[in-house]
């Protein structure tokens, strides 16, 4: 979460003043418990106007808002026909439309100026536009129109006014229906392409990929015989002969999506044709009830969040960013808990407590100071580059010169983050173990029990929900950074998870996305910054939420924990 | 049981007499000129006593007397102080406790102990009980069930706890839990017990019973205890030792030292002059 309940600075207390009645407010202590008030309310209100922003604009994005359909008079005195959903409203002061040219009428203060979605994107050239509320002559909401998700140019808003099979015009007494009804033959269509591409197809060429750095292993070793390569060339043939297959499903499966076309015509009364396999979804707004609308709005959240991006990440899901981020913060867990818990306890417990211990504690706590990106330098220069690159030439020479270890991965982005959240576990470690009573140690130590024994029986366990507090604050720390991963394996768009079907199934070295990241690629980098603006606030929220059910998960372990070692 | 060999004292003397007597008593511990230092500070000069068997001991004396350090010594606790230094010997089965060779681990199994405030651990009843057996790899379930049942029917507890030996043993009251404690220390079958003001947090009921147990365990244990209650001292003890300022300044049959204490400090502590 972000935000932290702080509280207020101390309020001077005036002694000498004991008889004056502010003196005595004062020393009374209540503007001190006002003050403390006003820090909690106002570090609350900033957390709670922090999320209730990012949701409200995030998650409004998903509605589907009504499209209006104008006669709008433009600056130059045309009338043209425009449609499109409202996204955003302000009031521009008439001064400021005088100055770069825009007539205004006499005692107007200001004009509301109205940012219109209007899609179409290969029509017109950009799917948002701003007009002037005065120059809406005429404005409707027609129930025929249809809003078009598309694989490709954005969305598209016209009506449906027929449809296309094999070129043919279809005769159709309900074109909506029949549409609807094509559109989820469509769908059912891309998702088997999809498992073949991302299935079986991706299957096959991990294995020849395979084959093929087999060969090279060959010929490193400096195998002459030729049975192994025979065997080998075997293998790629039938996998080869495998992949044709494949390959021929996939182009008739590619055909056959392609059959069919739909006719829609723009709000200035333009016929386009649009191959209907890239519409992914079409909804008419203004014709859709509440509950129509609602679920339509939880569609679109849950394909939010299960379904991998489009368009350069401003469409579509951000189902391998959520997936990054949970596991990087899983695998960095399990590397700083072990690591983190016994340096801690070697520290309190065996080190001997002198100049050097102190030296080595405050260490460790600067540690944690040190900027974030500092640890993604180390990381690639360290980690990547020099353990990476050996790890290549010792056991991955055959890939080479494309790098296996050696570049930028999930492993190393978890190692990265554990170095940077070590710190907070060490120390939270010291402090649960400084936390148990003395009499506890005594009591094991005198039932015979070594140090090692009473430490892994008893103390270690007692100081569990400690730790548990440095792992939580590890993991909102690690799910929350971007630098560092940039530079040690966060990418835009990873092509496959860093868990699939292929064996070894878990693949560390593979490069990944991450949603604080995404955020970021979204909002900064994207082409069209306009329509992704909304998928940056929803991708914020989920992050929130991510690192939110992370925590939470932790926090549950770590009151379980307490639970049973209460009473201390 | 025997009187002691009465001896003749004055205060001058007293600090210089070895007051180590004991009758006829076999002897389970022996304590030979033990000086105990904290850094630079003396906190036992000269300690000789011998400590008989299977009877109660008490250490008595003003606060900062020394009495919890000598205490200590028989089962080594000192040792986790850094800055604690020991010259002297104290034997137990002919071996000197004290010695660096001496494996403590297994010295405290001999000698086990019990601290003022009730110390359970944060497991079940159960586990607690086996717990120095489990450190001494005991696993099997029937041996472990077995000394549980043994030792909480020892500390009279477990008609009051054999419904719930799983539950956490916070949940008990804490005189149930300083008996739990002691069935704890008896379940790994010490030589010695040693009970370090053990009735200084428990209310005068919960004090009751653990002095009725402290009386059923002298028949199988060597018991030294350390107490405040001087009260507490003449009613479960049969030997005391009256201690002040880290010295040793009486020791005998405890009727004797309650009723005609040789020494005039001894006799100034018992009557409350100071102290």
């Amino acid at each position: 979460m972000a935000g932290t309940m702080t509280g207020g600075n101390g309020v001077s207390q005036n002694r000498s003043d004991k008889k004056d009645s502010l003196g005595a407010w004062v020393k009374s202590g209540a503007p001190w418990v006002w003050l403390n008030a006003a820090a909690v309310s106002v570090s609350l209100l900033l957390v709670i106007g922090l999320i209730t922003l990012i949701a409200a604009r995030g998650m409004g994005h998903f509605w589907p808002t009504a499209v209006y359909e104008l006669v709008y008079q433009d600056q130059q005195g045309q009338r043209i026909h425009l449609a499109g959903q409202i996204s955003q409203i302000e009031k521009v002061s008439a001064k400021r439309l005088l100055e770069s040219g825009i007539p205004v009428a006499e005692g107007v203060e200001t004009v509301k100026r109205i940012l219109l979605k209007i899609g179409n994107r290969e029509l017109g050239g950009e799917d948002f536009r701003w007009i002037l509320e005065p120059g809406i002559l005429q404005q409707t909401r027609p129930l025929s129109i249809a809003v078009l998700e598309r694989e490709e140019w954005g969305t598209f808003i016209g009506r449906v006014i027929g449809l296309k099979q094999e070129g043919q015009l279809l005769e159709s007494r309900d074109v909506w229906g029949d549409f609807q009804l094509r559109i989820e033959r469509a769908a059912d269509l891309r998702v088997q392409i999809k498992k073949l591409e991302k299935g079986d197809i991706a299957a096959v060429n991990y294995r020849i990929e395979k084959l093929r750095l087999r060969e090279r292993r060959l010929q490193l070793d400096g195998v002459n015989e030729t049975a192994p390569y025979e065997e080998l060339n075997k293998r790629r043939e039938e996998l080869q002969a495998q992949y044709q297959h494949l390959e021929d499903q996939l182009t008739e499966l590619s055909k056959t999506i392609r059959r069919d076309s739909v006719i829609m015509q723009t709000s200035d009364r333009e016929e386009v044709e649009l191959p209907l396999y890239s519409v992914i979804d079409a909804w008419q707004p203004n014709s859709m009830s509440g509950l129509e609308r609602m679920k339509h709005y939880f569609q679109k959240v849950w394909a939010f969040v299960t379904e991998d991006p489009r368009e350069a990440n401003t469409e579509g899901g951000i189902y391998p960013a959520i997936f990054g981020t949970v596991l990087m913060v899983l695998l960095m867990t399990v590397v700083v808990t072990p690591f983190g818990v016994i340096a801690g306890v070697y520290l309190k417990e065996y080190a001997r407590q002198g100049l050097l211990t102190r030296i080595i504690r405050i260490a460790v706590n600067n540690l944690a100071g040190v900027p974030s990106i500092v640890y993604g330098g180390f990381g690639l220069g360290f980690f990547v580059y020099t353990l990476g690159g050996s790890i290549d030439q010792l056991f991955f020479e055959e890939a080479l010169p494309s790098p296996t270890f050696g570049t930028g991965g999930l492993f190393w982005a978890s190692i990265t983050m554990a170095l940077l959240t070590l710190p907070v576990v060490i120390v939270s470690t010291e402090e649960g173990l400084a936390r148990i009573p003395r009499s506890i140690r005594e009591g094991s130590l005198a039932l015979g029990a070594t140090q090692w024994e009473t430490l892994w029986r008893t103390i270690i366990p007692m100081a569990s929900p400690g730790i548990m507090t440095g792992l939580i604050l590890a993991v909102a720390r690690a799910a929350g950074e971007v630098a560092p991963l940039m530079l040690v394996g966060v990418v835009k768009l990873a092509p496959s998870l860093p868990l699939d079907g292929n064996f070894p199934y878990f693949h560390p070295e593979r490069k990944f996305m991450h949603l604080g990241f995404h955020i970021y690629d979204v909002g900064f980098q994207s082409p069209n910054v306009e329509a992704a603006r909304p998928l940056v606030y929803a991708t914020a929220l989920l992050l929130i939420i991510v690192i939110l059910l992370l925590n939470m998960v932790a926090i549950h372990i770590r009151n379980n924990l307490r639970e049973k070692y209460r009473g201390l | 049981m025997n009187r002691p060999t009465q001896l003749q004292f004055d205060d001058q003397q007293a600090a210089a007499l070895p007051v180590t007597v004991i009758g006829d008593d076999p002897v389970s511990v022996e304590v030979e000129d033990l000086n105990l230092f904290y850094d630079d500070v003396q906190a036992l000069k000269n300690i000789k006593l011998k400590i008989a068997e299977k009877q109660v001991t008490a250490f008595i004396g003003p606060s900062g007397c020394g009495k919890s350090t000598l205490l200590r010594c028989f089962n080594r606790m000192n040792d986790l102080i850094e800055s604690c230094r020991t010259q002297g010997r104290i034997l137990m089965n002919g071996q000197n406790i004290l010695a660096k060779n001496i494996d403590v681990a297994e010295l405290r199994r001999q000698v086990g102990m019990v601290f003022q405030k009730p110390n359970p651990f944060p497991k079940s009843v159960y586990e607690n009980v086996a717990y120095g057996l489990r450190i001494q790899g005991v696993s099997k379930r029937r041996i472990l069930d077995e000394t549980v049942e043994w030792a909480l029917k020892a500390s009279a507890l477990w008609d009051e706890v054999k419904d719930r030996l799983g539950e956490s043993a916070f949940g008990l009251s804490g005189g149930q839990q300083q008996r739990l404690v002691i069935a704890r220390a008896i379940a790994v079958q010490p030589q010695v017990i040693l009970l370090d003001e053990p009735c200084s947090a428990l209310d005068p009921i919960s004090t009751l019973k653990v002095e009725e147990l402290i009386n059923e365990l002298k028949e199988q244990y060597t018991i030294i205890i350390v107490t405040h209650n001087m009260q507490q001292a003449a009613r479960v003890s049969d030997k005391t030792a009256f201690m002040y300022l880290g010295e040793l300044i009486e020791y005998g049959e405890t009727d004797q030292v309650f009723t005609n204490p040789q020494v005039k400090q001894t006799e100034d502590y018992i009557t409350g002059r100071y102290g």
